[in-house]
């Protein structure tokens, strides 16, 4: 059974509509990538399915139990986010915090789980994405990929089912990317259930079990990575896929 | 002549140093401390956006701001006792200062709570904190980081403005000042000395304000 199946989700600002029914079933164990072109929808995508934005339509299956996302209770969203990790394009570490905080805080103040076993784990987290030696330092003093590295580590405390990563090297220094797309490697390796939106085809290529191209609000294409690199069967993909390459 | 000048100030140093220490710092500090719990109310209601409040809290900040601080001191001291409410001097001149200073301090706050950024709430969120909880543990603090210099400023002017309070016959320094000027008629020799205590009074607060701030940025403010 799925892990997560979301069907027909629709999403419109002000009137204009930025997702047009799109569905995805994902199982246990997936690492997929969502990939397209600039405005095609897959942050409101990912947002959509943790709740910072509610669809105007969609259901939702997570973890066993349906959800009708336009129309979500509080204590049902919490229920969801209980399980899922999110990971955003700019990192979004809390400021006043140190990276240990930053990971511990969700962990004390919402599981109210005691000091020192948040700690414990959160040392655990950090030594993961190999910020351990760092964990006394505040964002400001950590360069992006450290940044970025922490809010992974985050995520992972909470023990989550699955993680949404949007973007999650945009908006790093070239040198630094390689060392945050290690972290992911290593988590899809151990055999964490990610949905990743990336520009770096590489990666989707070479990690994702499944690639969706999202342009317009719907799936264009979607299968298996390696078919879906080897073989793109629609014109858009074709043009989107040697756009993407030759941008370097 | 000059010699009893200065016998003169001399002497009245500590008349007006003791109302000083014993009523313009007591009716500041708690003044400002309530002036603090409004506004924090104040702007997260507006920040909320909770319906009716949020006009509540418009037409309040509306009416103190554009109305003049002794005005308002002589409506609730004076004016009350003519509807049956009657209110002693330095509680007065505390509801007044608490009042109008929160209407300032709110749109501080309110300016510095919306310049924490939307993605701080958003992590909260994710990692399974409610509303409250992001508001007093993240966002709050990273508001009052940037708030912290303009509502110092605030305290100090509020400093200054407590002299009005001797209109309602709070005996604060002014007050005392007043006095001893109505006896001896050294008005330039009496008013500069209180107006150099007042200036002690802002340097130690400009001081203090410089302390806190290199506190404050220990970790390197808010930047990103
Ligand atoms: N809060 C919002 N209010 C209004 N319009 C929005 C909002 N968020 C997104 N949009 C619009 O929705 C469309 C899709 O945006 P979205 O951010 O989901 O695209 P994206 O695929 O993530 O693009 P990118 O690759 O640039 O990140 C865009 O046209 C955007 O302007
Ligand atoms: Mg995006």
């Amino acid at each position: 059974m799925a892990l997560l199946k979301v069907n027909n989700v629709a999403k419109s600002f002000d009137g204009s509509p930025v997702l047009n029914g799109v569905s995805l079933s994902v199982e246990q164990g997936d690492v997929i990538a969502i990939i397209g072109p600039s405005g095609g929808g897959k942050t409101t995508f990912l947002r959509c399915l943790n709740f910072l934005e509610t669809a105007d339509q969609g259901t939702m299956k997570f973890d066993g139990k349906s959800y009708d996302m336009a129309h979500m209770s509080s204590k049902e969203i919490n229920e969801v986010r209980r399980h899922t990790g999110f990971v955003f394009q700019n990192y979004n570490l809390f400021r006043n915090k140190t990276a240990l905080q930053n990971v511990t805080e969700g962990l004390i103040v919402a599981r109210k789980m005691n000091k020192e076993q948040a700690e414990e784990i959160g040392m655990r987290m950090l030594e993961k994405v190999g910020m351990a030696d760092r964990a006394n330092h505040y964002p400001s003093q950590m360069s992006g990929g450290q940044q970025q590295r922490t809010a992974i580590a985050r995520a992972l405390a909470q023990s989550p089912k699955i993680i949404y990563f949007d973007e999650p090297t945009s908006a790093l220094d070239p040198e630094l990317i390689g060392e945050v797309l290690s972290v992911m490697r290593d988590l899809a390796n151990e055999g964490m259930t990610m949905i990743v939106v990336t520009h770096e085809l590489e990666f989707a290529k070479q990690v994702s079990s499944k690639t969706i191209f999202l342009e317009g609000g719907v799936i264009v294409e979607e299968g298996p990575s390696k078919e879906f690199f080897a073989h793109p069967e629609r014109p858009r993909t074709r043009e989107f896929l040697r756009l993407e390459e030759t941008r370097f | 002549m000059s010699q009893n000048i200065l016998q003169l100030l001399l002497d009245s140093f500590w008349k007006i140093l003791l109302p000083g220490i014993t009523v313009t710092i007591p009716l500041t500090v708690i003044s400002f401390s309530l002036a603090m719990v409004i506004a924090i109310i104040t702007a997260m209601i507006q920040y909320a956006k909770i319906p009716v409040l949020r006009q509540l809290a418009r037409f309040y900040i509306w009416v103190i701001r554009g109305t003049p601080l002794l005005v308002q001191l002589y409506v609730v001291f004076f004016g009350l006792p003519s509807i049956g409410i009657r209110v002693a001097a330095f509680p007065s001149a505390v509801t007044v200062f608490a009042i109008n200073e929160g209407a300032y301090c709110a749109e501080t706050m309110r300016a510095a709570i919306e310049s924490v950024p939307a993605g701080q709430m958003e992590a909260g969120y994710c990692v399974g904190m409610n509303y409250l909880q992001i508001m007093r543990r993240i966002v709050l603090p990273q508001a009052f980081r940037t708030a912290f210099p303009p509502l110092f400023n605030s305290l100090i002017g509020m400093v200054k403005d407590t002299s009005l309070a001797a209109n309602i016959t709070v005996a604060e320094m002014f007050f005392a000042t007043q006095r001893i000027a109505g006896r001896t008629y050294q008005f330039m020799a009496l008013y500069l000395e209180l107006a150099l205590i007042y200036l002690i009074f802002s340097t130690v607060l400009t001081r203090l304000q410089a302390l806190g701030e290199k506190r404050l940025n220990s970790y390197g403010g808010n930047k990103n």
